[in-house]
C-alpha cells in the first residue's frame, strides 16, 4: 500500500465514528440475554425451578400476549421496539462523521478538532478587529465557519477586514473540507472594554 | 487507529436494527389489526406444538432427555459466543513496540513506544502552542505506525502546529533509522478550555 492510500484511510478512520460503543453495547445485551435462555434450558431439563421463567412458560406468555395486553400496550411496546431498531439502522448506514477534519500534510495523517480550528479563528478576528477575549465567538461546523463578534461599544468593527483575516486564516491550514467563513458583528457592543 | 472491524459492526448492527423493526412493527400490527394477532396466536400455539412434538420425537437417555432440547441449548451457546467474539473484536492493535531491528545473529534492537514519547515530550518543553504531548505505538495488517496526540493551547493555529510536528516526525525519523506511518491528531479538551490563552507574541 503506498504511502498517500494509508494516510487517506488513516485520515477516514479518524475522521469517523468506528461505531464501538452501538456494537459493545448490542453485543452485550445480546449475549445475556442468550445465556440466560440457554441456562433457563437447562434448568428446565433437570427439573430444576426457572430463575424467571422455563421455556414452556415463555412460550405461553409469548403467544397470549395479544390476547392478554390492550391494543394501546402492543402498540406503544410495538413502537418502542421499532424506535430502537431505527436507532442501530442509522448507526449502520449514516455516514458518522466526526467534528474533526484533515490538514494537507506532506510526511503524515494531520487531524485537526473542529474546536481546535474554532479557537484559532477566533483568536485571528480578535487580533485583526482589536478586541479582548469572549467578544468574538466562532463555531465550526460542515462546511461553514460562523464567526460572532461583539465589538466594544462606540467602536465600529471592520466586517470586511475581520472576513478577509479568518479567511486568510481559514486558507492558510489548507483543509481537505474547505469551509467558508461567515462574520457577523452584533448590534450591542460590549461595554467597557 | 483501533483494528476495530467497522464493517463488521456497520453489518451487525444493520441486521439487528432490521430485526427490531419488523419485530416492532408486527408487535404494533397485533395491537391494531385483529386480524394479526389471531394470526400471532395460531401461530404461536402451531410453534409451541411443534417444539413439543420435536422434542419427544428424538428421545435421549438420561437427563437431557431429547436431541432437540441438546440442540436447542447448544444453538443458544454457540450464538452467545459469536456476541462474545464480535464484542472482543472491538479496539485493539496497540502496541508498547514500536520497531524491532534483527541484527544478523549479533542480536535485536526493539525500541518501545515510551522512548519516542519522552523524547517528543523533552522536544516541547517551554512550547507555548502545545499543553501536552502523547505518542503511542498501533499494530495492523499494514504494519506498526505511530499516533503523536498534541493537546493545543486555546487559540493556537493548527497549522503551526501541524508544523512542529512535521519537525517532531523528521526528529523520530532519523531516531529510527527509517520513516514509519504517523499520524497526528490535534485536540482540544478540558486542558485547552482551562488554562490560559497565550497573550502577547
Amino acid at each position: 500500500m503506498n504511502q498517500e492510500r494509508s494516510i487517506r484511510r488513516v485520515v477516514r478512520r479518524e475522521t469517523h465514528s468506528s461505531r464501538a460503543a452501538a456494537s459493545i453495547l448490542t453485543a452485550a445485551l445480546l449475549a445475556a440475554g442468550l445465556l440466560w435462555l440457554a441456562v433457563e434450558a437447562v434448568l428446565a431439563l433437570l427439573r430444576e425451578s426457572p430463575l424467571l421463567a422455563s421455556p414452556g412458560q415463555l412460550g405461553r406468555w409469548l403467544t397470549g400476549l395479544p390476547a392478554n395486553t390492550v391494543p394501546a400496550g402492543l402498540v406503544a411496546a410495538g413502537a418502542g421496539l421499532a424506535m430502537l431498531g431505527l436507532f442501530l439502522l442509522g448507526a449502520a448506514l449514516l455516514g458518522g462523521r466526526r467534528p474533526r477534519r484533515s490538514l494537507r500534510s506532506g510526511r503524515s495523517a494531520v487531524v485537526v478538532d473542529d474546536a481546535v480550528i474554532a479557537a484559532a479563528v477566533s483568536r485571528r478576528a480578535r487580533l485583526a478587529a482589536g478586541l479582548t477575549p469572549g467578544q468574538v465567538t466562532t463555531t465550526v461546523s460542515g462546511r461553514s465557519v460562523r464567526v460572532q463578534v461583539r465589538p466594544t461599544s462606540g467602536v465600529p468593527v471592520d466586517r470586511d477586514a475581520v472576513h478577509g483575516a479568518v479567511d486568510r486564516e481559514l486558507h492558510s491550514y489548507e483543509l481537505d473540507r474547505p469551509a467558508t467563513p461567515t462574520v457577523h458583528v452584533l448590534k450591542e457592543g460590549a461595554v467597557g472594554q | 487507529m483501533s483494528n476495530t472491524n467497522r464493517a463488521l459492526n456497520r453489518l451487525l448492527l444493520g441486521l439487528a436494527g432490521l430485526l427490531l423493526v419488523v419485530a416492532g412493527a408486527v408487535t404494533a400490527a397485533a395491537g391494531l389489526m385483529p386480524g394479526v394477532a389471531s394470526g400471532w396466536e395460531t401461530a404461536g400455539t402451531a410453534l409451541t406444538e411443534h417444539a413439543r412434538a420435536a422434542v419427544a420425537a428424538a428421545p435421549l437417555p438420561g437427563p437431557a432427555r431429547s436431541w432437540w432440547a441438546v440442540a436447542y441449548v447448544a444453538g443458544l451457546l454457540l450464538a452467545a459466543g459469536l456476541c462474545v467474539a464480535w464484542l472482543a473484536s472491538q479496539g485493539g492493535g496497540r502496541t508498547p513496540r514500536l520497531a524491532r531491528e534483527e541484527d544478523s545473529g549479533q542480536g535485536a534492537t526493539a525500541v518501545d513506544a515510551g522512548l519516542v514519547d519522552a523524547a517528543v515530550a523533552q522536544a516541547l518543553e517551554g512550547n507555548l502552542l502545545v499543553l501536552g504531548s502523547a505518542v503511542t505505538a498501533w499494530e495492523s495488517r499494514h504494519g506498526t505506525g505511530l499516533r503523536l496526540r498534541l493537546q493545543a493551547r486555546k487559540g493556537a493555529s493548527p497549522r503551526e502546529l501541524a508544523d512542529t510536528a512535521e519537525d517532531l516526525i523528521r526528529g523520530v525519523d532519523a531516531l529510527l533509522g527509517r520513516p514509519v506511518p504517523v499520524l497526528v491528531r490535534i485536540t482540544g479538551g478540558a486542558k485547552s478550555r482551562v488554562a490560559a490563552p497565550e497573550r502577547a507574541r
